[in-house]
């Protein structure tokens, strides 16, 4: 723990160094070449900073970043053509904003493409912005550009107000990053680039999330672009859309560090040089793309993850040589860790039904996965759902929760219909689900995994931090009811199997859901960990928690849960007791075949 | 209305040669889930080193396409091999970016052999036209198409009649199922690629004849072939050809009856349109809403 | 340990300062120091990208003053030293390489660059340092409209200028012979735009129809629908605006079509003579009409030893007009030090050009207060395979003017 601290402030240090250096280069030295080189460089950091936002937390790489410091320049460069006598410093936010609304279209663009799709858009995007800057003669002068006015202040001063603009905009970008990665927000953008249709399901509004990721990204190169466009005195289409400074913001994140704090700004202090060095001495244009082309091509294949990260991953091992792995370390003793108390503690079972499946049905291609099936879960209980392979079971469950949409039928949840809304509303509704093959948030620490998920959806609730405050805490609440907090700083991707399932089950409970349905809980670990898994479930359902559970394991099934439905091509054929369904001859027929007899009944007792 | 007739004959010309240069690029798609964004980059390629053998030897920069296609070839193969088998298992963002930077790569080394300004590559025809009835039928793209069409041709021959062709759709469609069967994957891989490489190859000789390039074109001709497979639908080579063919004539129509400034948005557009209405485009596949099995 | 690990990265991040701050550091004057030290003049051109053809002709033009000037006993008997840097067609380039050639380099002077877009950017950069700019290229109307007292252009006219003579020509045919209609095609480009726009402003005054009036986008490669559209129009006279590429393009596309237009101007283009008509086929040229600010066989001051400097420095080829621009603002700038006897107060330059005339290759020169010129550019005529200048009359190098024909076949 403090060799930790001590490595951070020695990094800490070095940053706060180089940060003071060039604030105060200005003044320490007026070459304007060097001042000019900072200046491009701070606007490549302040585009890959806001990128990294979308792209770095959310995953979502957008090729169209320049539109955006292309937009915050036309916005400034057009007012201060009509008002040449106001400073086109105070039309700099406007910039900003300029760039915002158009990052939210591509927000909502987003909402509805993915992967490929959603990166041809944004290249499509950026040169369409171009095209309509030059054709739109009228409004932006077109192919001429915009002049701006010359600087009146003393020339003793050179580029003073452009410099620190720049580094005021840079710094509130990275406070904005800071800000992001600790709140709530962040990590349902982390949950989101991981496994986007698992963060659906524990509650990330998916596409505010990403209208706001895109807006933020925005809104600081908008601003950026705006000095720029002051700076450089003279806008014109083609140099404000280029497609070639997208990539060169892109190469600047990738490089530094994406998903990190000064990674970005790292990028963009090595980029700009380099663009100038292969500029200048170099030979000019061509080897500017050889060099560029050649970086990336290298960064993509041999650094995806950039300097810091990989330098931080290299100095964890160091550092960790012989510690013992979370995977290996045993999981003692059948008992859970401490109790937890439900936050939200279910209303005492009257009778009616918590959840109603009616007349449910699902084909895939020729198959009926699910067909006409109804059934329904008492509030208060533990429902088994069981039945032989291909019966619909999962299919079920992805209906229920919203990951796939049904053919026909509906669901409901204490008698409001369901069936119609996206997988994050269920969430806040009070469903949650675990997966038949664990989906955790590989490189999200457990705290992180845990603290993701979304109650339900508000700004406020966005903005709060999640790394540490009344999140956090009930997070460590859950990991230790799972036995294993004292692993909450590893990425989730280290633990073992029965160790990760552990993990996805509490942390769907940070939803505070009324229902939970839980997808093979016992599937592929061992003995231990599965009676584990039954005593958290029968403590949460002493607290009034809902069960639905789908299973092979039938002595756990059998011991834990009453009522059972079994499902059978599609449908239920039967459901009551445990006792009362080993015996039923539908069921016999239907796992094991018309003449086989069973010896006596089979049951786990505690 | 000859007026009208004439811009959808013009239309049509250049869609069939834009048909065989989006095979290329759709094929690739379709087997390795790679769109390869250099895709530009390479046509513009084969049309300087076509320009070059014109300008050393006076071939025939039709008749080039013997030279360039099997050079392109080889060229994809290699690239596969050393670059792009690289990041098959990456996220579509890597890929991406990555067939990017080799555009990038090979704008600049084109700029270095060939000079930044415009070339053309002039064979004797390339003033004429055919005369039918009202209508001129200029000779290049009326040649250019031919070929076009007859590469494209051979190519669905080859996909749908050979061995290896069905080997090459099957890992597209299923690749574990492919292996089962004996296919060799990896081996298919390069070949798909080499292939598309070899296409877009062909293409580019005839484009060297139709319009003027230099080492920056590549980005007009790759944003025109996205558009072409998004509206086609991505893997589809049915679909590539229509596409093709409906991007020429959008072209042609929007520069004639709207402005030739808007043209270059029609690709753009359509990208646009289609991937937020109907994001398989015209004969692509409906993505299966697989379980998390 | 930790002490051991902090202290070498902090002096490693202080060294670095040290060393950049002290690389950085300049005095601020440009003062020209030692009276019999060289004298330095830094410029940056396009020697690649975009524009490099261009840019690396006018790098020659530099380079045959800079001989000559040196031969026949330097600037104010000083020896002139010139660093030429690429800016790559870039505009973030170019405002680096001023920053560099004055900060860093510590010229005395500065020559301009090549293209409106590169200009713009650069000449802020000279007006904020208040040091002389005077370019070879860059003739868009915008550029003269910053109120600009450093800034003056060293060709005879701006772009919406260039073509005035042609436009009185076309106006001054009688009725029987002049166009009733005409069609402005145009590159979509700061430069060609203007030009157009000046003539059609014009000839629409006078009463000639336009027909068709479109812009197209620089990276189109396909004339063919748009030679169409103009043929479908039918215009006397046709206008077109364009760099070199489209401008073969086009008039091959016209061919394919089958359009001749009775009059036909074209911007750029058929300035490149043996380029040009090698491009299109010379049957093709016949009767094309275009502007150009200079050529080999000009009568100017100058320019027979500007051709054989040239030819000695780089063969017995012609040299491109670009070449010629450059030489023409390197004498701009040195008509003016020589006038005023000094390079320290660059502001008493500046003032003395706006009140005189200067004869260089290109012809007479002289300035409006904004920095554009005054003159007027020759015009041009494709005849029999040759470029000739049939306009103004003084300067003509032959006295018909003929009617555009081209053979249907190339």
């Amino acid at each position: 723990m403090r060799r930790l601290l001590a490595g951070r402030s020695r990094w800490t240090i070095v940053a706060g160094l180089a940060t003071l250096f060039v604030a105060l280069y200005p003044v320490l030295s007026d070459s304007t070449y060097y001042q000019d080189m900072i200046i491009l460089s701070l606007i490549f950091a302040i585009g890959a900073v806001g990128l990294n936002v979308i792209a770095g937390y959310g995953g979502y790489v957008s090729l169209g970043q320049s539109a955006f410091v292309g937009l915050g320049a036309y916005t400034v460069g057009l007012l201060s053509l009509h008002h040449p006598d106001i400073s086109p410093f105070v039309w700099v936010p406007l910039g900003g904003v300029v760039a915002g609304i158009a990052a939210t279209l591509l927000g909502v663009i987003a909402m509805r493409t993915r992967g490929h799709a959603f990166v041809i858009i944004t290249i499509a995007f950026l040169f369409l912005m171009q095209l309509v800057m030059l054709n739109w003669r009228s409004f932006t002068r077109g192919s001429s550009g915009i002049s701006l006015p010359i600087p009146q202040w003393d020339v003793a001063y050179q580029n003073w107000p452009f410099y620190y603009a720049l580094l005021a905009i840079l710094a509130g970008a990275m406070l904005a990053s800071w800000r992001i990665r600790r709140t709530k927000f962040g990590m349902g953008l982390i949950a989101m680039r991981e496994d986007e249709d698992k963060a659906a399901t524990v509650g990330v509004t998916t596409p505010a999330y990403k209208i706001l990721g895109f807006v933020t990204s925005a809104v600081f190169p908008g601003m950026a672009g705006g000095v720029y466009a002051y700076y450089l005195s003279f806008i014109d289409p083609r140099g404000m859309f280029d497609i070639v400074i997208s990539v060169q913001i892109i190469l600047s994140m990738l490089l530094g560090g994406r998903g990190t704090l000064w990674g970005p700004v790292l990028g963009a202090f090595i980029i700009e040089p380099l663009n100038e060095l292969a500029n200048q001495q170099l030979g000019g244009g061509n080897s500017r793309l050889l060099i560029f082309g050649g970086l990336m091509t290298l960064v993509v294949l041999f650094l995806p993850r950039g300097i810091i990260p990989s330098a931080g991953v290299w100095l964890a091992a160091r550092r960790r040589r012989g510690a013992e792995a979370p995977m290996g370390t045993r999981s003692d003793g059948a008992v859970p860790r401490g109790r937890l108390a439900l936050r939200a503690p279910a209303p005492p079972g009257g009778g009616a039904p918590l959840l109603e499946v009616r007349g449910l049905s699902k084909r895939f291609g020729g198959v009926n996965a699910v067909d006409a099936c109804s059934f329904e879960v008492q509030a208060g209980s533990i429902t088994a759902l069981i039945g032989p392979n291909g019966s619909g079971k999962t299919t079920a469950f992805n209906l229920i929760d919203g990951t796939m949409r049904a053919d026909s039928g509906s669901v409901w949840l204490d008698g409001q219909r369901i069936d119609r809304m996206r997988p994050w509303r269920r969430a806040h509704l009070g469903i949650a689900r675990t997966f038949q093959i664990t989906r955790l948030f590989k490189e999200m620490t457990l705290l992180e995994n845990v603290v993701a998920p979304l109650r339900s959806f508000s700004l406020a609730r966005l903005n709060a931090v999640a790394i540490s405050g009344p999140e956090a805490k009930r997070a460590e609440e859950l990991l230790e009811f799972a036995g294993l907090r004292e692993f909450r700083d590893e990425p989730a991707g280290a633990l073992s199997y029965g160790q990760q399932k552990l993990v996805e089950f509490v942390q769907v409970l940070m939803l505070d859901p009324r229902l939970v349905l839980l997808d093979e809980p016992a599937g592929g670990i061992n003995p231990t960990v599965i009676e584990r898994m039954a005593q958290m479930i029968r403590e949460l359902h002493g607290q009034g928690l809902t069960f639905l559970i789908v299973e092979h394991n039938m002595p756990f099934v059998l011991g834990l849960c009453d009522p059972v439905i079994v499902l059978a091509r599609g449908g239920p054929i039967c459901h009551g007791t445990p006792d009362h369904i080993q015996r039923d001859p539908k069921v016999l027929d239907a796992y094991l075949g018309e003449d086989f007899v069973l010896d006596e009944p089979v049951g786990v007792g505690s | 209305m000859t007026d009208f007739v004439q811009t959808l004959v013009l239309g049509l010309l250049i869609g069939g040669v834009y048909a065989l240069l989006a095979s290329g690029l759709t094929l690739i798609f379709g087997v390795m889930n790679i769109i390869n964004v250099a895709q530009g980059a390479f046509l513009i390629l084969a049309a300087f080193v076509t320009y070059s053998l014109w300008t050393a030897t006076g071939i025939d920069p039709i008749a080039a396409i013997a030279i360039t296609a099997p050079a392109m070839f080889a060229f994809g193969w290699l690239l596969y091999r050393f670059a792009v088998v690289r990041i098959r298992t990456a996220s579509p963002a890597a890929s991406v970016l990555l067939t990017f930077s080799i555009a990038l790569l090979l704008e600049g080394v084109m700029g270095l052999v060939w000079g930044n300004t415009s070339h053309a590559v002039r064979p004797s025809y390339f003033n004429e036209s055919f005369h039918v009835g009202e209508l001129f039928l200029p000779k290049a793209q009326v040649y250019a198409c031919l070929v076009a069409v007859g590469v494209l041709g051979a190519l669905y021959a080859f996909l749908a009649r050979t061995w290896t062709g069905r080997a090459i759709r099957s890992s597209a469609v299923n690749p574990e199922g492919a292996q089962l069967v004996g296919v060799d994957i990896a081996a298919v891989a390069a070949l798909t690629f080499a292939i598309g490489v070899a296409t877009t190859g062909a293409g580019g000789s005839l484009v060297s004849v139709l319009y003027p390039f230099l080492p920056g074109s590549h980005y007009v001709w790759i944003s025109r072939l996205l558009g072409i497979i998004v509206l086609g639908g991505l893997g589809s080579l049915t679909g590539a050809t229509v596409g093709a063919l409906l991007i020429g004539v959008g072209e042609s129509m929007v520069t004639t009856y709207i402005g030739p400034e808007w043209a270059t948005a029609v690709p753009y557009g359509v990208i646009f349109v289609v991937l937020l209405v109907r994001p398989q485009g015209l004969f692509g596949a409906r993505l299966r809403e697989d379980v998390a099995v | 340990m930790r002490a051991t690990r902090m202290v070498p990265a902090a002096l490693a991040a202080l060294a670095v300062g040290v060393v950049a701050v002290g690389c950085g550091s300049s005095s601020s004057s440009n003062g020209s120091g030692d009276e019999n030290a060289p004298i330095k003049i830094g410029a940056s051109l396009p020697l690649t990208g975009d524009f490099s053809e261009p840019g690396k002709a006018a790098k020659q033009g530099y380079q045959v003053w800079q001989q000559q000037v040196n031969a026949s006993g330097g600037l104010l008997g000083r020896k002139v030293n010139m660093v030429v840097r690429d800016d790559a067609s870039d505009q973030n380039t170019v405002v680096a390489d001023y920053n560099a050639l004055i900060s860093r380099q510590k010229v005395n002077l500065l020559l301009g660059t090549f293209s409106s877009l590169l200009n713009i950017p650069a000449s802020s950069v000279a007006e904020r340092n208040r040091m002389l700019y005077v370019e070879p290229a860059g003739g868009a109307p915008e550029v003269f409209d910053r109120g600009y007292k450093y800034l003056f252009f060293a060709q005879q006219a701006t772009a919406d200028h260039q073509g005035d003579l042609f436009a009185q020509y076309i106006l001054s045919l009688p009725p029987a012979q002049r166009p009733k209609t005409a069609a402005y095609p145009s590159l979509d480009d700061p430069f060609a735009v203007p030009v157009l726009d000046g003539i059609r402003a014009k000839l629409e005054k006078a009463g000639i129809k336009t027909v068709y009036k479109k812009v197209y986008p620089a990276d189109t490669q396909n004339f063919d629908a748009i030679a169409n559209s103009v043929k479908a129009a039918n215009p006397d006279l046709l206008v077109h605006g364009a760099t070199f590429a489209d401008g073969v393009g086009f008039i091959r596309a016209l061919n394919k079509v089958g359009f001749q237009p009775k009059y036909f101007f074209q911007t750029s283009a058929p300035s490149f003579a043996d380029q040009f008509s090698k491009g299109v086929g010379e049957n093709n040229t016949q009767g094309i009409f275009y502007a150009v600010s200079w050529t080999p066989d000009a009568n100017t001051p100058g320019n027979k030893q500007f051709l054989d400097a040239y030819h000695k420095m780089f063969g017995n080829t012609t040299p491109a007009e670009d070449a010629a621009d450059a030489y023409a603002t390197a004498q701009v700038m040195q008509a003016a030090i020589k006038a005023v006897g000094g390079i320290d107060d660059q502001a008493k330059l500046a003032d003395w050009l706006r009140h005189n005339t200067v004869n260089t290759i290109l012809g007479p020169l002289k300035w409006a207060d904004t920095g554009a010129p005054q003159g007027q550019f020759l015009i041009g005529q494709w005849q029999g395979g040759q470029s000739q200048i049939v306009l103004p009359k003084p300067a003509a190098t032959s006295d018909q003017i003929v009617q555009r024909q081209a053979t249907a076949a190339g």
